[in-house]
């Protein structure tokens, strides 16, 4: 709300600079956001909060000035003189919708002469940045900026049949508002309408085919309370909004709309002439004055210091609430019309404390002693992030709320599509993601536009799926990094390891060609359960380099990380070793080869390392050898080198029956 | 008689030396690993021994041996290499650069969240999470923010559907937090929030709060203070100071906006503050009897503080960069300055 200092300085005392001026307001909390000079004024820029309709008047800041720093205030003048006929002679007014319309009070002026406003007026509104048009609709910008009242002026000659009526709208009609936009109207909007048709979409904006023009004689001026909500809802579903509904909708003060009528009146006979018809339309649901309760040991109990009595009594009198009672411990009093906003003795205790000084309370540390423990998600979170930018992997951070390409609706871990946005800006970001990859896989296509050939990045973030009534939100941590397929692969299985996950993995043929190279992806499996993909990136993607590609269900691994560690002796014995190299078939996977080894069930059989797999020379067409590492160890003795080779023979006629392998001389 | 092994070292350590050529170095291999060397002579000396002693014996001897064997090997490989006068056609440069492996990074709203993470933990404060995807309830009606209501602008919000949204302040965990578990409560929560916002250097549809919660019996403003003070002392340094405003939240009562003089300024005045001296980084206050009662907590019984603040702010102040969207376009040149 932009408000004129000069302008201000008529309602309240203050020998206060614009600067120093908007220092104290914003320490009550009313924000001066700017101060700009405008000729010999300033125009002081505030944000005001939704709670505090009463400031989107002048006068409401000047009792905020006078609250804060103090200084007599001054309210304009609205005495009017003259008294002509009476005013159901030229109007007819009923309010359908009294819940709606709590308070319609209306007054016609006659014989005025429509003209430019004088120059102090158009001076004030151009001040705070509204266009002059003529004296009958500026008297009625003029005194809402000064109340915070709207007010509408109808020309009285172009309502039909002489009637006002406060009522729904009716279905099939529509409007043609002030500012040119015509609409279509609901009926659970709330119109003003006369005898034919709506002339204004209450407190919203008034009608074009009514409104106040250079020929207009007499004119009917409104002043009413519209229900909150309702101008709210209306002014959202037309698109519509204006200065006017935006006081509505946060709420006007209900004792102030007789005055705001009687001074625009008043001013409207100072600058434009007329007679001022007598008795004013007034139908109206009575307010109830609000009564509150504030305790002493309540307000220091929140606050967490000792406020006076006294000191808070001056408080809430400066603030115009009138105190009913003053005993002790409690302070009984009435709240202000004009303050909507308080209602509970909470909203007291902010009003106190407000004008006391937020800055003026203690700082104190008075809440006991309590330990905090990681969670586990944290834990993992920490341990895998540290261990990835550890090999030098970067963590990179991409939108939940991605476009519907082909290549953005990868879904790996569910059947059903992802869930859309019902409001999106863009088409560009419209659906919750259902796979990380997409994003990274971007994001190494920006650093390539960029001149960095080489990524290796990981996010650690949620994807979407569908669910019941909300979605199911997965953790996930994807990788892309420019190695190749074992790298990133080993990464993945020592990841695991640092997890204390012992759980074997599966990787299972997967096909996703979005993602993945043909023939070079898994489905990772960890205890029947699906806990991510893996594999080379397609080609199709267009890197320059090779890469790979993991998302994995962080979830699961949170559920199965184990950090709890207990000491294992060290062995006594020493460990033989047996390197061997067998021939088999391409289709052989090694896999196959670990699990035959390892069904024979030896006992003193520990480790079964791969190191090499070689396809050359000497090595028929179609065949492949791999080479690998037995360690054999016994808990309780040495091994002897006979009994080994025992074992050993066991194995390889095991690998030779079942997989007939065919074995390579080392 | 592990005396007798001591000695058979000293006496091989005088010997080596005088070794000079390789062929000295061989002798004295044959004088100690010989068939009839030193070592050989003390395995002799096993059978004579008490039974019990056999075992340890030999395991030492062995020992020795394989000291020996190094120490002879060694000095073979020493006198070769000496031996043969090399001609010095290239010079070590010790001056060429390391290979230096890769560092890797933490997004630097990671590392900011860690931090605040951090600080919070020593006060005591659990780390809590809370779904993104949201019920309208939990992130507007318990939250005291009715339908139709004019705060409501305040926080326009994606919607999937009429009554389920993306959530637009991390707050709606304190509901979800308080409707399963009884005072006292001490959480912080950081998460992904959404608003539709037009994207530019400030705005981002997509952005990181961190929410903190505390409720207990006798809390009040003065501890909200006290606690918003130390992590701001923490966090941004010993010598910044804190300010005050007060403002309006619809689930906090008194609600207050907290500034922290300008680091960059200094609190003189500069573009970073716009030239206030003050830089607004939480909003937080009492939180509403209306959101307790949301939660069916005794509001006459238990008060409590909330606050909460914007993590992309944060970092933005703490390092002066001055464009939001650098931290979505994950360029390399940008993380590797964090």
């Amino acid at each position: 709300m932009k408000i004129s200092y000069n302008w201000l300085k008529e309602y309240v005392d203050i020998c206060l600079s614009p600067q120093e001026l908007a220092d104290r307001l914003t320490n009550v909390g009313l924000v001066v956001a700017d101060i700009q000079p405008v000729e010999d004024d300033f125009c002081l820029d505030i944000e005001v909060t939704s709670n505090r309709p009463d400031c989107l008047g002048i006068i409401g800041v000047a009792r905020e000035v006078a609250a804060a720093v103090g200084g007599s205030l001054h309210f304009p003048e609205t005495n009017v003189v003259s008294a002509h006929a009476d005013i159901f002679k030229f109007i007819n007014v009923s309010v359908e919708e009294p819940i709606l319309c709590p308070r319609y009070t209306a007054k016609v002026v006659r014989h005025i002469t429509v003209a430019p406003s004088p120059e102090w007026m158009q001076k004030r509104l151009t001040c705070i940045g509204l266009r002059p048009v003529n004296n009958i609709v500026d008297v009625t910008n003029y005194v809402m900026m000064e109340t915070g009242q709207p007010l509408h002026a109808f020309d009285l000659d172009r309502l039909a049949e002489q009637k006002i009526i406060v009522r729904k709208a009716r279905i099939g009609e529509e409007i043609v508002a002030i500012n040119g936009a015509r609409r279509a109207l609901f009926h659970d909007m709330l119109v003003i309408a006369d005898g034919r048709r709506p002339v204004a979409i209450a407190g919203v904006m008034g009608g074009a085919e009514t409104e106040v023009s250079n020929s207009t004689r007499n004119i009917f001026l409104e002043c009413a309370e519209f229900e909150q909500r309702q101008v709210r809802r209306t002014s959202r579903a037309l698109g519509i909004s204006s200065d006017s509904s935006y006081r509505f909708e946060r709420g006007i003060d209900p004792e102030g709309i007789d005055h705001a009528s009687q001074r625009a009146v008043w001013l409207i006979n100072d600058c434009a002439g007329g007679e001022i018809s007598g008795g004013t339309i007034n139908i109206s649901e009575r307010h109830e004055t609000r009564k509150i309760t504030l305790r002493m040991e309540r307000l220091h109990k929140v606050l967490g210091v000792e406020i006076k009595r006294d000191v808070a009594i001056d408080i809430l009198k400066k603030l115009q609430c009138n105190i009913l009672n003053n005993v002790d411990k409690f302070i009984d009093l009435e709240v202000p019309s004009f303050r909507g906003d308080i209602s509970r003795e909470i909203d007291l205790i902010e009003e106190v404390a407000r004008i006391y000084g937020y800055n003026n309370i203690p700082t104190k540390t008075s809440i006991d002693v309590r330990g905090s423990t990681k969670n586990k998600v944290e834990i993992v979170e920490d341990t895998i992030r540290q261990f990835l930018i550890g090999l030098g992997f970067y963590e990179v951070k991409t939108f939940s709320i991605v476009d519907t390409s082909p290549l953005q609706s990868v879904n790996l871990w569910s059947d059903k599509g992802g869930i859309d946005i019902a409001n999106p800006l863009r088409q560009e970001e419209s659906r919750l993601r259902t796979s990380l990859l997409p994003s990274l896989i971007n994001t190494k296509r920006y650093n390539m536009h960029h001149g960095t050939e080489q990524i290796k990045i990981f996010e650690i973030a949620k994807v979407y799926l569908a669910g019941n009534k909300l979605p199911h939100e997965k953790n996930c941590l994807s990788i892309l990094a420019d190695t190749d397929y074992l790298t990133l692969k080993g990464i993945f299985e020592s990841s695991l390891v640092n997890l204390g996950i012992l759980s074997e993995c599966e990787w299972i043929t997967f096909s996703e060609p979005r993602l993945f190279r043909d023939e070079r992806a898994a489905r990772i499996q960890m205890d029947g359960m699906t806990v991510g993909y893996f594999g080379e990136a397609s080609q199709e993607l267009g890197f320059k380099t090779l890469s790979c590609l993991l998302e994995v269900d962080l979830d699961v691994l949170i559920e199965k990380s184990n950090f709890i560690k207990k000491y294992q002796n060290l062995p006594q014995y020493p460990t033989v070793y047996r390197d061997l190299a067998v021939i088999v078939n391409e289709e052989t996977p090694w896999s196959s080869i670990e699990k035959c080894i390892t069904d024979t069930k030896i006992a003193f059989l520990k480790e079964v390392n791969f190191f090499d797999v070689y396809r050359g020379k000497q090595i028929p067409a179609g065949k492949k050898s791999i080479a690998f590492n037995l360690c054999f160890q016994s808990p309780d003795r040495t091994l002897r080198s006979e009994e080994v080779d025992i074992e050993l023979q066991a194995i390889v006629d095991s690998l030779q029956r079942i997989l007939n392998v065919e074995l390579r001389k080392t | 008689m592990s005396d007798k092994l001591e000695e058979v070292k000293r006496n091989l350590q005088d010997e080596t030396k005088t070794i000079i050529t390789r062929k000295d170095a061989e002798q004295l291999k044959i004088k100690y690993l010989g068939r009839k060397g030193i070592v050989n002579d003390l395995m002799k000396l096993i059978p004579a021994l008490p039974t019990e002693k056999r075992a340890a014996f030999g395991q030492q001897v062995n020992f020795l041996k394989i000291e020996i064997t190094d120490i002879i090997e060694e000095f073979i490989k020493r006198v070769s290499s000496e031996a043969i006068p090399k001609v010095k056609t290239e010079i070590f440069d010790i001056t060429l650069p390391g290979k230096r492996p890769l560092i890797g990074k933490k997004h630097p709203l990671t590392q900011t969240i860690d931090d605040i993470k951090e600080v919070f933990a020593r006060l005591g404060f659990d780390v809590v999470y809370g779904p993104e995807v949201e019920l309208e309830y939990y992130n507007f009606e318990a939250l005291n923010i009715p339908s139709d209501h004019p705060s409501r602008t305040d926080f326009d919000t994606f919607y999937i559907r009429d009554d389920v949204l993306l959530r637009s302040q991390t707050s709606t965990v304190q509901i979800r937090i308080m409707e399963r578990q009884k005072p006292p409560i001490r959480i912080i929560a950081p998460g992904r929030v959404y608003r539709p916002d037009t994207v530019d250097a400030r705005h981002s549809f997509m952005f990181h709060q961190v929410e903190g919660l505390l409720v207990d019996e006798g809390v009040s403003f003065a501890d909200l203070k006290g606690v918003l003070n130390q992590f701001i002392k923490t966090y941004f340094g010993q010598n910044i100071q804190m300010r005050l405003r007060p403002s309006f939240f619809p689930f906090t009562e008194p609600s207050a906006e907290v500034d922290i003089s300008c680091s960059i300024c200094g609190g003189k005045g500069c573009s970073v503050c716009s030239y206030s001296g003050w830089v607004e980084i939480l909003g937080a206050g009492m939180v509403d009897p209306n959101v307790f009662k949301a939660v069916h907590y005794d509001a006459e019984k238990y008060t409590g503080f909330a606050f909460g603040m914007g993590v992309e702010r944060i970092t933005m102040l703490k390092y002066g960069i001055s464009d939001i969207r650098l931290f979505y376009e994950n360029d390399m040149r940008f993380l590797s300055q964090f």
